[in-house]
């Protein structure tokens, strides 16, 4: 990779580790910075070590690798689907990991259950989209991304109408993880794992979705394989997004505007935007997981708030700005 | 995070020989509403609980000298509104809880989230959940926390004394004429309460039949049709606030349900008969009054 490509990358990990120390120094109870650095060498009261080891940094680490996984995400949803609007949850997959963790709650299952129940129907979803967008016709994105829509409306009204029929006290429990919400994730070192290879897997893949953003007749002309490609996007994008509602349920926007910010600051080459997405998702969760955190403790914000409040006006004066 | 319990527990330890009459080294053990036991080496001096209603039974368990944490609306008794607040039931500051060093967590079997709870745990605290769902529960709950807490005398009296108020309700109402009631929780969706409810259980303990106690939800929610339909002779509901009978007026439209021509319509506050706390025997009390009032009204 060239000089000018690795330059953002570094910035932007840069700030991600800034961010991280940020969100491991900060909380309810104060820790001095100090005594965090003593903490990760291995000192400091017990007390602490609790308060950053096993509480903050693993819930630091899960909102970077669920940032990052549905920037990701949606990036490759927004060249697979040519579509700016397209989010990693733009093809219903929310919806049906949705249906399934409110099918875990409504049944008095916990914790690990309601990820894998979520999983499952994200990958239900998955298939379900994918199966009937092939049809009896030929696959296109366009009948996918119809498709998509109207089974994520589907999915929309049983939602609703699980949580119409639910008992009065797990409501707050569902509404919380439909907002989605960092403190269900329990270990980050799967999906961050999952985030690193699927970023080594895609950057090679960069100059064939540079030339398919353009379009396939282009593609196809340029001697990319076409439909091989789309569907390998939509496969690792539906695992990635799958992978990121598990963890912390439906966190809007990310997956839509870092792409989209990105792309107005360092252009549309895919090699260089799906790593920086990685990077910057990552980041903007972490951020916003230390606000939702802190702001009015002890009580705690759903994190799907503050990212929509941290990205909106950001993305609207990046937007005003560009030409 | 053990090893400064062990340290807390050989200090007390120490505290406690030297008081007369303590019993040191002994185990307590109770059992929780999810049937898991919870043993503690020593008494609890350090209670967090993750609910109103649990805050509230802690302190007839006599022991709300040692709670150090309560979650919002923790409104009862009067000290609780002073002991620190670790956020909502339904989202607590762990960080801010685990800060405040609790050697006991009273849970909310249904309230908490269970990946908190699931958590608490990992970190090595011992967690009692509980949800009283009859009036025995109540008792026994009053019982097992002060086990706990090793506030044996005060709680064991006070589970009594709740006990045999209920109990004597219970007889004086036994022959009572039945009256046809339903019992308002929530105005907007309209909801009410089941025979499995604890507030059910007060409607039948005072001689009432509750017009929707067949429903298979513990909190239906219903249409004012349903209400007219069913034609209750008393109507009581809570509100807003102690003393916020508004909830009870869009009922004055309907001149044919019986509980508003015969002016049946009772306010019972809510915080004596939503939580399932020694309070509700005030409460009961106050719900077999009203419906004394109807039948007197015949």
């Amino acid at each position: 990779m060239s000089r000018p490509l690795t330059m953002p990358l570094v910035l932007l990990a840069l700030a991600s580790l800034v961010a991280m120390m940020l969100s491991v120094g900060v909380g309810s109870v104060s820790v001095a910075p100090g005594d965090v650095v003593a903490v990760i060498l291995g000192e400091g009261s017990n007390l602490q070590q609790t308060l950053v080891l096993e509480l903050r940094l693993p819930r630091t680490l899960s909102a970077f690798a669920t940032g990052g996984l549905l920037a990701v995400a949606g990036a490759l949803m927004q060249v697979l689907l040519r579509n700016p609007l397209a989010d990693p949850y733009v093809l219903g997959l929310s919806g049906g990991a949705a249906v399934g963790a409110l099918f875990a709650m409504l049944a008095g299952l916990g914790g690990l259950m309601i990820s894998g129940s979520a999983f499952a129907g994200a990958l239900l979803a998955t298939l379900m989209v994918f199966g009937l967008a092939h049809g009896t016709g030929s696959w296109t994105p366009s009948r996918l991304l119809l498709t998509g829509v109207v089974v994520a409306a589907g999915w929309g009204a049983v939602i609703t109408l699980m949580l119409a029929i639910s008992p009065a006290q797990r409501l707050p429990g569902m509404l919380y993880w439909l907002m989605g919400d960092v403190s269900y994730a329990r270990t980050p070192w799967p999906a961050l794992a999952f985030l690193v290879l699927v970023c080594l897997l895609v950057v090679p893949l960069g100059r064939s979705l540079n030339v398919l953003a353009r379009g396939p007749m282009q593609a196809a002309a340029l001697g990319v394989a076409v439909r091989p490609l789309e569907w390998t996007i939509y496969i690792l994008a539906s695992l990635l997004t799958a992978t990121a509602v598990t963890m912390a349920g439906s966190i809007g926007f990310v997956g839509l505007v870092v792409p989209h910010m990105l792309r107005l600051v360092l252009g549309n080459d895919q090699r260089l935007i799906l790593p920086a997405c990685a990077l910057a998702g990552g980041t903007l969760l972490v951020l916003a997981d230390t606000l939702a955190r802190v702001v009015i403790a002890p009580e705690q914000l759903p994190v799907g708030v503050i990212t929509a409040l941290l990205g909106v006006p950001t993305f609207l004066y990046l937007l005003y700005r560009s030409r | 995070m053990l090893k400064s319990f062990r340290h807390t527990a050989a200090l007390m330890s120490l505290a406690l020989a030297m008081s007369p009459g303590a019993v040191a080294g002994t185990e307590r053990c109770a059992t929780d509403d999810t049937g898991q036991e919870v043993c503690l080496e020593q008494p609890a001096s350090r209670i967090a609980a993750l609910s109103p209603g649990a805050t509230e039974l802690v302190w007839a368990a006599g022991a709300g000298d040692q709670v150090i944490a309560v979650v919002s609306y923790s409104d009862y008794p009067e000290q609780a509104k002073q002991v620190t607040s670790v956020g909502s039931h339904t989202r607590m500051d762990l960080e801010r809880l685990m800060a405040l060093k609790p050697d006991l967590v009273i849970g909310w079997v249904t309230g908490n989230p269970p990946e908190q709870i699931a958590a608490l745990k990992d970190l090595g605290l011992p967690v009692f959940s509980i949800e009283p769902r009859s009036f025995e529960g109540v008792s026994s709950t009053i019982e097992r926390l002060s086990i706990l807490a090793g506030t044996e005398d005060e709680g064991f009296a006070e589970a009594d004394r709740f006990r045999k108020g209920m109990a004597a309700l219970k007889k004086q109402y036994q022959g009572a004429e039945p009256v046809s009631v339903f019992y308002q929780v929530w105005d907007e969706p309209l909801m009410t309460v089941n025979d499995e409810h604890l507030i059910g259980k007060v409607i039948t303990l005072c001689g009432g039949v509750n017009v929707f106690g067949d429903l298979d939800r513990l909190v239906p929610r219903i249409s004012a049709e349903a209400v007219i339909g069913a034609n209750p002779e008393a109507i009581l509901a809570g509100g807003m606030g102690e003393e916020n009978r508004h909830w009870l007026t869009r009922w004055e439209a309907f001149q044919s349900i019986d509980a508003t021509t015969k002016e049946n319509l009772y306010f019972v506050p809510p915080s004596l008969i939503q939580r399932p706390t020694p309070r509700i025997l005030k409460g009961s009390q106050l719900f077999c009054e009203k419906l004394d009032d109807a039948r007197a009204k015949r």
